[in-house]
């Protein structure tokens, strides 16, 4: 099951509270085993933080997850009532599968999650976190990322945060071409974003960060130059425009640093973009004279108008999603549960088969786009249909359900075999 | 050919390209842009030919009534949209400033005017160097008001972070708006002190006095002042964008008040109407 927030269901503010930094997931993992929890999964960046874990009870799973959270974050206990949800088995396989696939993020189609799910699932393997069945989902999930990048065009043109930032920076200054940008942080976001602004036309780069060798890096990277952190005051005074995406718990530029530094640049006007969670920059920032802060929630809204053209695209996306969902609890049924669910599909799946091949003899001119179309709804229709029977028996595989599900199905004498000599390896 | 012609053909010539600029605004079409800056520039240049022609038959410089200063407020403008097209993407600019000086024509036509000998008070070396400073004046700023509203509007729009109106993504960014802005300051007010101070000489001569307190003296020394304290702000203090908007807004006002107000409703030595 899964438990989590994201941006759909939490405000900046809640997920900033719940952002679990990577150095304390391995301990986080370890409170979860200690607890019974042994599979777990912890997946936090900017938009989301997400649990994973297996378990028989998803309430005690939930309980347990919730108080883990509740103390380790010192936050207030009804979080978990506003702001989370909370999936199990069908509901959170195909959640997981649709985060990899960035479908659930806030830019429809973006890159960079799935790298975050790598990721997420690598820390949790080194920490001895994961068993058999994890390794599956995840592996599965980044197959149907996978065929979604490659099947669909979701992720051929990205809305990315930083055209959107590159937009309003063209309101507020026309050509960018003569203006100078700072980017404090040098992780991958930064790196994407600041790429963007180069390729845009952008006078000049400062990079800064913590870590002044990373900011070295970068800098050489896009032809930029690193300066020491301490040096922001000064860099706010030559720059035009601030991107920052770094990992600091706390804001890094405060409301009196920019009324300061406003009054040394004459209200030359700067425009703030803080795609960090947490923020790194004071939110009231924006409250002052010519000064434009927008921070990733703001650009989420305005890459929203964007979305409507997507939705065809986002549809087959999802088709694919199904599927592979379906693929995957038929290889869980086969790890050892009912036989008769591993009969249903395929008897379902010979009778799809032969009613898409009828129906494309009799359709002519078909292309290969209609081909799929229909390969894509029937397997979505017969999958719906189903799924409520194979989780019956899941739920309940008792004789008489397996009986009523045979003559139902209509599975014949010959799978009867197959049944007994399955129910023989259980 | 009466002297109203060329006003007409000029005026359609500006109906046009106002039209131009109005779709511009809706698809941000660079050729809605070319075509309408070319029919402005033919309307500029027949309306100045007929403001020549009316010199002519004339005989004096025809800014003496409110037909001739709207008729001569609506050329201004239209020469420094030219002017500032030049030196900056402001095509979206057009789509509001085209409109204006179609409406100033269309009133100035309204008004019927036939040529009269120029009353002996007018009579002086100094009409047309206090009228045409006066005026260009009152062009630039009304610009730099148009320029204000639209800064205003777009900056409430960014700071709220909604989604840009079609219409404001048609508009300079605020950095152009600010600096078109900024050169109206630079040039409005010098303007405005130069006929000013033309029209003290001038008052000593005709009137004896060289300040009388007249309405329009007092009205255009407020403008004075507005416009006064905002250059004071912008280059000492240094504002910028919101607050030298709000000014520039107010400073507007201000000048309506002195052309319109004291000619229509108040009176005093400078109506002539």
């Amino acid at each position: 099951m899964v438990l989590g927030v994201s941006h759909a269901t939490a405000p900046v503010e809640v997920r900033e509270r719940l952002h679990i930094p990577e150095e304390s997931i391995p301990q986080f993992l370890n409170d979860l085993k200690a607890r019974g929890l042994a599979e777990g999964v912890v997946l936090s960046t900017c938009n989301r933080t997400e649990i994973y874990v297996n378990s028989q009870s998803q309430e005690e799973a939930t309980r347990i997850i919730g108080d883990e959270l509740t103390q380790k974050l010192g936050i207030a206990g009804d979080w978990a009532e506003k702001y989370s949800y909370s999936l199990s088995s069908t509901g959170a396989y195909r959640h997981l599968f649709l985060v990899a696939s960035g479908l659930d993020s806030m830019v429809v189609g973006e890159p960079q999650i799935l790298g975050q799910v790598k990721d997420a699932f690598r820390i949790a393997s080194t920490s001895e976190a994961t068993g058999a069945l994890f390794e599956k989902i995840f592996n599965r999930a980044f197959q149907a990322a996978k065929r979604v990048r490659t099947e669909t065009r979701i992720g051929y043109n990205p809305v990315s945060i930083s055209s959107m930032a590159v937009e309003l920076a063209s309101k507020i200054f026309g050509e960018i071409a003569t203006k100078r940008i700072l980017v404090i942080g040098a992780g991958e976001m930064c790196e994407i974003a600041l790429k963007h602004f180069k390729k845009e036309g952008v006078h000049e780069a400062f990079v800064t960060n913590r870590t002044f060798r990373k900011a070295q890096l970068l800098a050489e990277e896009i032809v930029g130059t690193a300066h020491p952190f301490e040096e922001i005051p000064e860099l706010l005074l030559k720059v035009d425009m601030v991107l920052s995406s770094t990992g600091a718990d706390m804001p890094i530029i405060a409301k009196e640093l920019v009324l300061s530094t406003m009054k040394k640049r004459r209200g030359r006007p700067l425009f703030f973009i803080d795609i960090a969670v947490p923020r790194d920059i004071e939110p009231e920032v924006n409250e002052i004279e010519n000064v434009y802060l927008y921070d990733i929630d703001d650009l989420k809204e305005l890459s929203q108008q964007h979305l409507s053209n997507r939705l065809a695209e986002s549809e087959r996306a999802h088709a694919i999603v199904d599927e592979e969902v379906t693929k995957f609890e038929l290889w869980l049924n086969q790890l050892g549960r009912s036989p008769v669910i591993t009969q249903m599909l395929e008897k379902v799946e010979k009778i799809r088969e032969a009613e898409v091949k009828k129906a494309s003899q009799r359709l002519k001119n078909v292309d290969e786009e209609t081909l799929k179309q229909m390969e894509m709804l029937t397997k979505s229709i017969v999958n719906k249909i189903v799924h409520p029977h194979i989780m019956l028996v899941k739920k309940n595989g008792s004789p008489a359900v397996i009986d009523m599900m045979k003559s139902l199905f209509q599975l014949g004498e010959e799978d009867e075999k197959n049944l007994d000599s399955g129910d023989e390896r259980e | 050919m009466s002297p109203q012609t060329p006003l007409f053909i000029a005026l359609s010539l500006y109906i046009i390209s106002a039209i131009f600029y109005l779709v511009y605004l809706l698809n941000r079409n660079e050729f809605y842009d070319k075509s309408g800056y070319y029919v402005l520039l033919a309307g500029f240049l027949v309306h100045l030919s007929g403001t020549v022609f009316r010199y002519v038959l004339a005989g004096y410089t025809p800014i003496t009534n409110l037909h001739e200063s709207l008729s001569f407020f609506a050329l201004c403008t239209a020469a420094f949209f030219v002017y500032l097209r030049r030196s900056y993407r402001i095509a979206g600019l057009g789509g509001i400033i085209l409109p204006f000086i179609a409406v100033m024509l269309i009133w100035a036509i309204s008004i019927p005017s036939p040529i009269r000998p120029l009353p002996p008070v007018l009579q002086s070396f100094w009409l047309p160097i206090h009228t045409i400073f006066a005026f260009l004046g009152n062009a630039i700023f009304l610009v730099g008001f148009v320029v204000s509203i639209i800064y205003l509007l777009a900056e409430r729009d960014l700071k709220r972070k909604k989604k840009l109106h079609t219409i404001f993504r048609s508009f300079p960014s605020l950095e152009t708006l600010d600096r078109i802005n900024y050169r109206c300051m630079a040039y409005g007010f010098p303007s405005l002190t130069a006929a000013i101070i033309t029209g003290s000489i001038w008052a000593e001569t005709a009137w004896g006095h060289p300040w009388n307190w007249d309405p329009k003296e007092t009205w255009s020394l407020i403008t004075w002042i507005v416009y006064a304290i905002l250059i004071h702000n912008r280059f000492v203090i240094g504002w910028r964008g919101r607050k030298t908007a709000y000014l520039m807004i107010l400073g507007f006002v201000s000048v309506i008040v002195t052309f319109l107000g004291v000619n229509l409703i108040i009176g005093g030595l400078h109506s002539y109407v």
